[in-house]
C-alpha cells in the first residue's frame, strides 16, 4: 500500500494554501495595482528558488474528519537566492485578514522565519503588506492581551548584528509592522502604495481629531524626505526587489563572513582627467559630487541610500576595484553641503552598516561644518554631533578620507578618526580651520574691528592676513599631510581598499557596537 | 518625442538662465543656474534634447519640486 492518498491531501492543502485569501479578495489587492505575497517573491527571487516553509499554517474547518475549508497564516516565508546567494523571506499577505495577526505558537512550534535567519545566519527580508494587532483579535479570543510583542521582535532586534536585514514596504503598514520596517539596515518603499505610521488616519482622527489621508499622514513624502524612516523610493515593485537584491550584492551573508568581492569590471588605475578641473576655483559655485563619486568609484557601481532625506551629504554603497565600499560625499548643492540633524543620522548608520558588514568607508570630504541657526537649535544640533562624534571615534573599519574642498568645525572633525587604519590625502583645492575664516574673524577679532576708525576695512585687512596663510601647503610642510593630484584619487583609493582587506579579515565576527538602527 | 520637466531640487532663486526654446542639449549641459546660500547650484540636463519651454524668469524664486523648463527628448 503506497502512501498517495495522503500526497494527494497534502497537495490539496498546498493548493489551499497558494489560493491565499480566496480568489474574491485576490482580485481585489490585485485591482489597488498590488501584486500577492507570492508574486512578490517570485518577482524578489532567483527563478524557482523559493522553498517554503510553515507552509501548511493556517486555519482549518472539518466535518467530522474531512476538511472542509482552510484559510492560510497571513503570512509566505520561507528562503529563496539572490544571484545563488541564500537569504530568508518573510511576505506578508494581505488578502488574508488585511495582513494582520500572526500565528500562534504553542508546544512543538516550529521556528519563525527570523529565528531561521539568526541560526542559519543568513539576509533577512520583509515583503511587509498588512496591520499588526486589531481588536477584533479581543472578541475572537474573549479577552485582551499584553503587548509583549518583543517576546518575538527580540530575534528581529538580534539579527542587527549578526546578518544585513532589508525591508520592502510594499501597502498601508501600521502598527508593529510600521516599527518593524525600521528595524533593518536598508528599506524601501513604493510610490502611492506604501505608507507607514503606527496608527493610520482612524486612530489619528480619534485621537487628535485630525482629518488627513494616508497618504499625508505615512507616504514617501513623508518618509523618504522628511523623517528618514525610510530610505528610498521604488518606482513600482519590480524596482523595489531590484534595489533590495542590489544592496544585499554588497553584504556579506552575516557578519562572520567578508563581503562579496564582484569580478573587476573597471580599470584600477583609471584617471579621469575631468578630476582636474572639477572643483570650481570659484567658491560660489557648487560642482556636482554624484559626478565626483562616479569618477572614482567602480563605473555604475555606486548605489545610493537615502537620497531625498538629508540632502546636504550623500551616502551609499560602491565597489572599488570589485570590492564593496560604504561611500559618503558632501553635497555642497543643498544647503551648502553642511551637516545637520537629517545628515548626522545618515552618516552614523552609514558608519554602523560598514561596521558591522566588513565594508572600508570612503569619506569624499567637502565640509562647512554644521548647520548653524535657530532651526538646527530646535532640532538638537549638539547632541546630534555629539552622537556623530561618539560614533566615529567608536568606529573600527578602515576609512580613507579624500579632502576635496573645505574640511571645518566639529563637523570636519568627524571626517577623520584618530585611531586604527585611517588615511587622509588632500587634494590642492582644500581648505580648512577650525572654522572659517570670513565667519571667524567678525568673533575673534570683534573688539580690534570695533575699535579702527574704518571696521569694514579692518576686517578685511585682517581676512587678508589669514587668507594668504591658508594654502594647504603650509600645513602639510608642519604636518605632514599629503597632498595628491586630483587624478590620482582612484589609484589611492584602489590601493587602500585592497590594503583594507587583511584588516577587515581580523574584525569578522559580531560587532562590539551592537547596530543601532 | 517625449516631454521631460526638468524640477529644481531645492528652494532657491534663478540666477540665470543658460538656454533659450529651440536650444539642443546634451546630457549634463547647464540649463539654468539657481542661487541658494550664497552658493550657485547649476541644473543639468538629464537627458539629450531639445529645450521646448523655459518656465521661470531670472531672480524669480523658485520651490523644491516647481518645473523649471521643459526638455523634449
Amino acid at each position: 500500500m503506497s502512501w498517495q492518498k495522503e500526497v494527494d491531501e497534502l497537495n490539496r492543502r498546498m493548493e489551499l494554501a497558494k489560493a491565499m485569501g480566496g480568489a474574491e479578495n485576490v482580485a481585489r489587492h490585485h485591482a489597488r495595482g498590488k501584486l500577492t505575497a507570492r508574486e512578490r517573491i517570485e518577482g524578489l527571487a532567483d527563478p524557482g528558488s523559493f522553498d517554503e516553509f510553515l507552509g501548511l499554517v493556517g486555519s482549518a474547518t472539518y466535518d467530522g474528519a474531512t476538511l472542509t475549508a482552510f484559510t492560510p497564516k497571513p503570512t509566505v516565508e520561507g528562503m529563496l537566492t539572490l544571484d545563488g546567494r541564500k537569504a530568508v523571506v518573510l511576505a506578508g499577505d494581505f488578502t488574508v485578514r488585511g495582513g494582520s495577526g500572526g500565528m500562534s505558537g504553542g508546544l512543538g512550534r516550529e521556528p519563525r522565519a527570523s529565528e531561521r535567519a539568526l541560526e542559519w545566519r543568513l539576509p533577512f527580508i520583509r515583503l511587509q503588506d498588512g496591520a499588526g494587532g486589531s481588536v477584533r483579535t479581543f472578541e475572537e479570543a474573549g479577552r485582551t492581551y499584553l503587548p509583549d510583542g518583543n517576546s518575538y521582535t527580540q530575534y528581529e532586534v538580534q539579527l542587527l548584528s549578526k546578518v544585513p536585514v532589508a525591508s520592502a514596504v510594499l501597502g498601508s503598514v501600521a502598527g508593529i509592522p510600521a516599527v518593524v520596517a525600521c528595524l533593518g539596515h536598508f528599506n524601501v518603499m513604493v510610490k502611492e502604495i506604501s505608507q507607514i505610521f503606527p496608527g493610520g488616519p482612524p486612530v489619528v482622527k480619534a485621537a487628535l481629531g485630525i482629518d488627513i489621508t494616508k497618504e499625508e499622514l505615512g507616504g514617501d513624502q513623508i518618509h523618504t524626505r522628511i523623517s528618514g524612516c525610510v530610505d528610498n523610493l521604488a518606482e513600482n515593485e519590480a524596482d523595489a526587489f531590484a534595489q533590495i537584491r542590489r544592496f544585499l550584492s554588497y553584504m556579506p551573508l552575516s557578519v562572520d563572513e567578508m563581503p562579496p568581492r564582484a569580478p573587476v569590471t573597471d580599470d584600477p588605475d583609471r584617471a579621469d582627467e575631468a578630476l582636474l578641473s572639477l572643483m570650481p576655483r570659484n567658491p560660489r559655485q557648487a560642482y556636482n559630487a554624484r559626478k565626483l563619486i562616479e569618477h572614482v568609484v567602480d563605473k555604475d557601481s555606486f548605489f545610493e541610500i537615502a537620497p531625498l532625506y538629508g540632502r546636504a551629504r550623500i551616502t551609499g554603497l560602491a565597489r572599488i576595484d570589485g570590492y564593496p565600499v560604504a561611500l559618503m560625499a558632501n553635497n555642497p548643492r543643498f544647503n551648502g553641503g553642511s551637516t545637520d540633524v537629517a545628515e548626522g543620522n545618515k552618516v552614523m548608520r552609514l558608519i554602523s552598516l560598514a561596521d558591522t558588514f566588513h565594508l572600508p568607508l570612503i569619506s569624499l570630504c567637502d565640509e562647512p561644518g554644521f548647520m548653524v541657526g535657530p532651526n538646527s537649535e530646535r532640532m538638537g544640533i549638539e547632541r546630534a554631533g555629539a552622537r556623530l562624534l561618539t560614533a566615529v571615534c567608536s568606529s573600527r573599519m578602515p576609512w580613507i578620507t579624500i579632502v576635496v574642498g573645505r574640511v571645518f568645525g566639529v563637523a570636519g572633525q568627524c571626517h577623520h578618526r584618530p585611531t586604527g587604519m585611517y588615511r587622509r590625502y588632500a587634494w590642492p583645492s582644500a581648505s580648512w580651520g577650525s572654522m572659517h575664516i570670513s565667519g571667524g574673524v567678525s568673533a575673534a577679532y570683534r573688539r580690534e574691528i570695533e575699535a579702527a576708525p574704518d571696521p569694514a576695512a579692518k576686517q578685511a585687512e585682517i581676512e587678508a592676513r589669514l587668507n594668504a596663510i591658508a594654502s594647504p601647503f603650509r600645513t602639510a610642510e608642519a604636518t605632514g599631510q599629503d597632498i595628491i593630484d586630483p587624478r590620482q584619487t582612484r589609484r589611492k583609493l584602489v590601493q587602500f581598499v585592497r590594503d583594507a582587506q587583511r584588516i577587515l579579515a581580523t574584525q569578522i565576527g559580531v560587532p562590539w557596537i551592537p547596530y543601532m538602527p | 518625442m517625449t516631454d521631460l520637466r526638468v524640477l529644481s531640487d531645492i528652494d532657491a532663486r534663478v540666477w540665470k538662465i543658460e538656454v533659450a526654446p529651440g536650444d539642443s542639449v546634451a546630457a549634463d549641459d547647464v540649463l539654468l543656474i539657481l542661487e541658494a546660500m550664497k552658493t550657485e547650484i547649476p541644473v543639468e540636463a538629464p537627458k539629450a534634447g531639445r529645450v521646448k519651454e523655459i518656465l521661470v524668469k531670472e531672480e524669480e524664486p523658485v520651490s523644491e519640486g516647481q518645473a523649471l523648463l521643459i526638455l523634449e527628448v
